[in-house]
């Protein structure tokens, strides 16, 4: 898309799937100067109307072979059910548009790699929204890693904990046909983290799943996935929407090196806060690691050039291993990485 | 305070370790309720009617014949950790300390931490509820390797005796990862199964040496419960004090090791079991066992599916 670099028309920005999720896409593309929104395609009509409505009335639609064929629409922004992620993607290829992918990149290992292959052989920009590679935090310890401060990682812990935020049994994050189960739905923001702060081949996950807040679920609100790598290190991945009280928000980051060890205290990023219902920390939001994550993906769109901060092949590793701990889980076995 | 005397047993242990001259020795001397009478290398003494608790540190091919030996004799038995290298050992001393009714307390002390004391009886009175998952890391900053016994043997027993503790929910199964424990770099991973669901990932071992950290870099426990969570430090209670020379960290109350001999003293005196005995010591084992083999195999190994496991539990 030479065009994009050409020209001083900020890039258009189709959102896909007005859900939740959407609100903080919408407020980075508001943030950024080199793009604009061009409008919204989800298929309950009411909810791209209501979307559009709140943006300033910008284009909206149910059908999103009509939105692909605007002219003011460069890239997309995908924040639909994780089953519909391989055929809009595709969709998306096809129309030759840059995408920015809600993760997981798609529920199957074989959907993953069309999608990569699809945008790789068009020469078009796909990025999948593993936000946490954005936020202070995981950047942190990434540059502590590679600058060598800790030496070569053995071991690394990362625990995600919180209680219960999901809706009602209607909801499709607890229908496993559909988000591919909690391993890849929330697990693969550990797992390619982890992966990418380690920087060696996972080969190997025990993942052990648990189902806390009610014994009907059919994911597993809880989950523990260990990892082990080529070069010996392992990583223990604790993502929980089971946890007590329901407020709680813990997050716990360990990494043992051979030359040093790196420690993020739970209340290690902002101010305490004691208030007549209890202790709670003040933290910075996400909002930020949303505006980061944009202006990556604007980065390499801009520049021409396909490899962007969270690379196809890499989010497609985070769904092998989403994948794998979910049939590890299945089987009550280790499983090898795909 | 009824003063109980101490013969000492022995000066060995796992590679470098002196356990019985660097803890237990000054730990008795420096308890209220004990007094040291004398000290042997070979295992006699015995029968003096001056020595109520024997403190064993033998070589391990000669500890079930000093454990044993002073049970018979009528005495008490502190026995450093491990008891012995072998499931079937620590068998042999559990069952004549059944036999005899005598206290034979494992030297698993961690468990004592007041952290660790905390945390137990905020969970035994129900503050998180059941509790279902435990997280807890043992990593201590340099020192000398223990190989080629390695660290599962040698400092993991601490951590899983104190999520034993904690919870008091035995390991059915066990999923262990290990990394060639051939230098100081030697962690060892636990996925454990526990009885009522319950699961827990223990990380255990020594690794480089690091500025201003003597010992323990990370010790804790965190307890995830139907109705709460509760993060236990166990490189806490202590006060930090920074100064030109560097960090430090101070703290005055008493130690683990003194608070382990309160034990041994309240349960000699009291005429009652110490509530760590060699049962516990023996579960460590087998646990130890199973982890190997499953670090061999790659596999999940369960504890207490074959007769001999049970036969030796029972």
């Amino acid at each position: 898309m030479e065009r994009d670099s050409m020209s001083n028309r900020p890039l258009g920005i189709l959102v896909v799937g007005a859900g939740a999720i959407a609100d903080l896409h919408v407020a980075a593309v508001a943030a950024d100067p080199r793009c604009v929104l061009a409008g919204f395609a989800d298929v309950n009509a009411d909810r791209a109307r209501t979307a559009a409505h709140r943006n300033g009335g910008v284009f909206w639609t149910a059908d999103l072979a009509e939105a692909l064929a605007r002219p003011d629409v460069d890239a997309c922004i995908i924040c639909t059910p994780n089953d519909t992620h391989e055929d809009l993607a595709l969709r998306v290829a096809e129309a030759g548009k840059h995408l920015l992918l809600e993760k997981p990149l798609a529920t199957t290992v074989e959907g993953a790699d069309a999608i990569v292959e699809a945008f790789a052989r068009r020469g078009l920009v796909l990025a999948v929204a593993h936000s946490h590679r954005f936020y202070d935090y995981g950047r942190t310890v990434h540059d502590e890693i590679a600058s060598g401060a800790v030496g070569r990682p053995t071991l690394v812990r990362l625990a995600l904990l919180g209680g219960w935020i999901w809706p009602d049994w209607r909801a499709w994050v607890i229908d496993p046909a559909r988000s591919g189960g909690h391993a890849l739905h929330n697990g693969v923001h550990l797992l390619d983290l982890v992966t990418w702060w380690i920087g060696s081949r996972p080969v190997s996950v025990y993942a052990r799943g648990q189902r806390r807040t009610a014994t009907e679920l059919d994911v597993h609100d809880y989950l523990e996935m260990v990892v082990r790598y080529d070069d010996g290190a392992v990583a223990i991945c604790e993502m929980s929407r089971a946890h007590r009280p329901t407020a709680l928000a813990h997050r716990d980051v360990v990494v043992q090196g051979t030359g040093g060890l790196l420690t993020l205290a739970w209340d290690g990023e902002g101010a305490l806060l004691w208030d007549e219902k209890g202790a709670h920390t003040l933290d910075p939001g996400v909002a930020y690691g949303f505006a980061a994550q944009l202006g990556a993906w604007l980065d390499a769109v801009t520049a021409g050039d396909a490899g962007t901060s969270v690379s196809g092949e890499e989010a497609a590793m985070a769904v092998a291993l989403g994948v794998a701990a979910e049939r590890s889980m299945a089987l009550g076995v280790p499983v090898e990485v795909q | 305070m009824r003063t109980l005397g101490v013969l000492l047993a022995g000066s060995a242990g796992v590679g470098h370790q002196d356990h019985q001259a660097e803890m237990y020795a000054p730990g008795f001397a420096a308890h209220p309720g004990f007094g040291i009478v004398g000290a042997t290398e070979d295992g006699s003494g015995f029968d003096r009617a001056d020595v109520d608790v024997v403190s064993v540190c033998v070589p391990f091919e000669r500890r079930v014949e000093v454990v044993t030996a002073a049970l018979r004799a009528g005495k008490h038995v502190l026995v450093d950790k491990p008891v012995a290298l072998t499931s079937a050992e620590c068998a042999e001393i559990a069952a004549v300390a059944a036999e005899t009714g005598l206290v034979c307390l494992p030297a698993y002390h961690q468990r004592f931490h007041p952290a660790i004391r905390t945390a137990r009886e905020a969970v035994a009175a129900g503050r998180v509820g059941l509790t279902w998952n435990v997280q807890a890391d043992f990593l201590v900053a340099g020192g000398g390797p223990v190989w080629p016994y390695g660290e599962l043997l040698n400092f993991a027993p601490y951590a899983t005796d104190a999520v034993h503790a904690i919870t008091g929910l035995p390991v059915t199964a066990v999923y262990a990862l290990a990394r060639p424990a051939e230098g100081p770099d030697d962690l060892v991973t636990l996925c454990l199964t526990h009885e009522r669901g319950m699961t827990s990932t223990v990380v255990a071992g020594r690794t480089p040496p690091i500025a201003g950290v003597n010992g323990l870099s990370l010790h804790r426990y965190r307890v995830s419960g139907s109705h709460g969570t509760l993060l236990a430090d166990a490189t806490r209670p202590g006060v930090t004090v920074r100064g030109e020379k560097g960090t430090r960290t101070a703290w005055a109350g008493h130690g683990t090791v003194h608070r382990m001999l309160t034990e041994l003293h309240a349960a000699v005196t009291d005429g009652r079991p110490a509530e760590l005995g060699p049962t516990d010591a023996l579960a460590a084992l087998l646990l130890v066992e199973a982890a190997r083999e499953s670090i061999a195999t790659g596999r999940v190994v369960r504890l207490g599916d074959d007769e001999q496991t049970k036969a030796r539990v029972s």
